[in-house]
């Protein structure tokens, strides 16, 4: 277990400044660079399963209309697990399997806390593509899948993209709990530091996975503007409820009809 | 490799009569410093949604800054508490705990107050009643749902959150996972992962039931 192996001792004294500029911070084993690597591609790994897991489901059955109330449940009830609790749970039984302590686990309790909110956020967001624009496609003699490739999922993009973004947010500042279940990654540096009440450790990983987590914010927000769609760019923007406006919302209360109108009322004031 | 499961299995029933005295105050405990985090949350952000219905250029700043309480990580937001003066207090676990509750609670309130039709507000002028009343009597009952859905919503997530507080010692059942993650005896982390995951199911039902005994005209509203 590699959170038992006694990594280069940092002394109490050192202080943040000298930390972060002592070239053995940074490399080896327990460096930065590769705790950082770690983290890395343990959350890549989970977004990119997460959205194909959440995404083509979602539009699938919001363009067909088809099991509002039991994803909605299953929405409800996959945001109910506790992240932790799901990795902890799984510890003992990936140990059994032959498996360690690491990555399945931690994996899979990432997983289970992003497929919901995406799930949820493509759902709304097809679900709530401007009827007039489907039936205009329809009327042209779109396929039901062209519809949704070409359409909808466009017209969507824009709230998709926020809901990746607030979920791979999530996942990057959630992961360090795996250096508490037997792996390591950034978090490391925090566990290392309550451990030896080492407060440059502590802070210093706090600083790490708080860059980490804001850059990954930055970075989705640069790509949304590129790869949003040409048609979609040219949409004036201030139609409809703004993007990421339907993040917490629940399946079953907004998709009402209404919806426009909550906005209007919103400017009336 | 089979004695050793024998000697440490997943689950060892005994445990639960002979440390139940534990687990009962690691139930209380982590329901205590999930509903605290959860009632001040929801206090400071009815204040919060109340500015910004009132003066609405605030809602842009009360948002953004609710958005980065929330996106803080939770563990990093625990250890670095602990580092200071407040050392291992409940302050440590409460301080980050309510601030994740903010972003939940304030869009909710604000959504359920932005759902009142104008059309209603404007016909409760019309009657005679004074601003106060029209929000009391008119506003807050369209508004009550969303409020409950927040609230369930900063439950769960809390709930969750707790566990994690156990980095820092106080985590209620989050003290039993760890305690089996560092003794690698698997029995408290069982009972302190399940007993967690069902705490929040259970609350995500109560909050569900209290939400339709509240509001029994969004039953028929659903059709």
């Amino acid at each position: 277990m590699s959170a038992l192996l006694a990594q280069r001792a940092v002394p109490r004294e050192t202080t943040l400044w000298e930390w972060f500029t002592d070239p053995a911070t940074w490399s080896g084993s327990g460096g930065i660079v590769v705790s950082l690597g770690d983290t890395v591609l343990l959350c890549v790994a989970v977004i990119l399963t997460s959205t194909l897991l959440s995404v083509p489901s979602a539009a699938y059955l919001a363009h067909r209309r088809l099991a509002q109330v039991s994803s909605a449940w299953l929405v409800n009830m996959g945001r109910a697990l506790p992240t932790f609790a799901v990795a902890a749970l799984l510890v003992p039984i990936s140990l059994r399997g032959g498996y360690g302590f690491e990555p399945w686990p931690i994996f899979i309790a990432l997983t289970l806390l992003t497929v919901p909110p995406m799930f949820l956020s493509t759902y709304v967001a097809v679900k709530e593509v401007d009827q007039a624009a489907v039936d205009a496609a329809r009327a042209m003699g779109f396929t039901e899948r062209s519809v949704l490739l070409s359409v909808e999922l466009p017209l969507a993009s824009t709230v998709i993209f926020t809901g990746l973004r607030v979920a791979s947010v999530q996942v990057v500042a959630t992961e360090p709990i795996r250096a508490f279940l037997g792996g390591d990654g950034l978090g490391r540096y925090i566990r290392d530091g309550l451990g030896q009440n080492n407060a440059t450790l502590t802070i210093g990983g706090t600083i790490l996975i708080a860059a980490l987590a804001g850059l990954t914010g930055i970075v989705f927000s640069a790509t949304e503007r590129v790869v949003k769609p040409f048609g979609v760019r040219r949409l004036r923007t201030d139609r409809g409820p703004r993007p990421g406006e339907s993040d917490e919302a629940d399946l079953m209360e907004v998709p009402e009809p209404g919806g426009g109108d909550h906005a209007a009322a919103g400017r009336v004031r | 490799m089979i004695l050793l499961a024998a000697r440490n299995p997943i689950i060892r029933w005994s445990y639960l009569v002979e440390q139940s005295d534990r687990i009962q105050g690691a139930i209380v405990e982590h329901l205590q410093l999930t509903l605290l985090p959860v009632t001040i949350g929801f206090v400071l952000s009815a204040v919060l949604a109340a500015i910004g219905l009132r003066y609405r250029w605030t809602v842009g700043p009360i948002t953004l800054f609710a958005a980065f309480l929330y996106t803080i990580p939770s563990v990093a937001f625990f250890a670095v508490l602990r580092t200071t003066a407040l050392g291992t207090s409940i302050f440590t676990v409460l301080i980050p705990l309510t601030g994740f509750t903010i972003l939940i609670l304030v869009t909710n309130i604000l959504d359920g107050f932005r759902a009142v039709p104008a059309a209603v507000r404007e016909a409760a002028d019309a009657m005679g009643m004074t601003p106060a009343r029209r929000v009391i009597t008119v506003e807050v009952p369209v508004a009550v749902p969303y409020m409950i859905n927040g609230l369930r919503i900063a439950t769960v997530t809390i709930v969750g959150l707790v566990a994690v507080a156990g980095i820092v010692g106080r985590g209620g059942l989050g003290n039993l996972i760890l305690e089996g993650l560092r003794r690698q005896f698997w029995t408290p982390l069982t009972i302190g992962a399940s007993l967690s995951i069902l705490l929040a199911i259970t609350l995500d039902l109560a909050y569900y039931l209290l939400g339709r005994w509240l509001t029994p005209w969004s039953r028929t509203r659903r059709a």
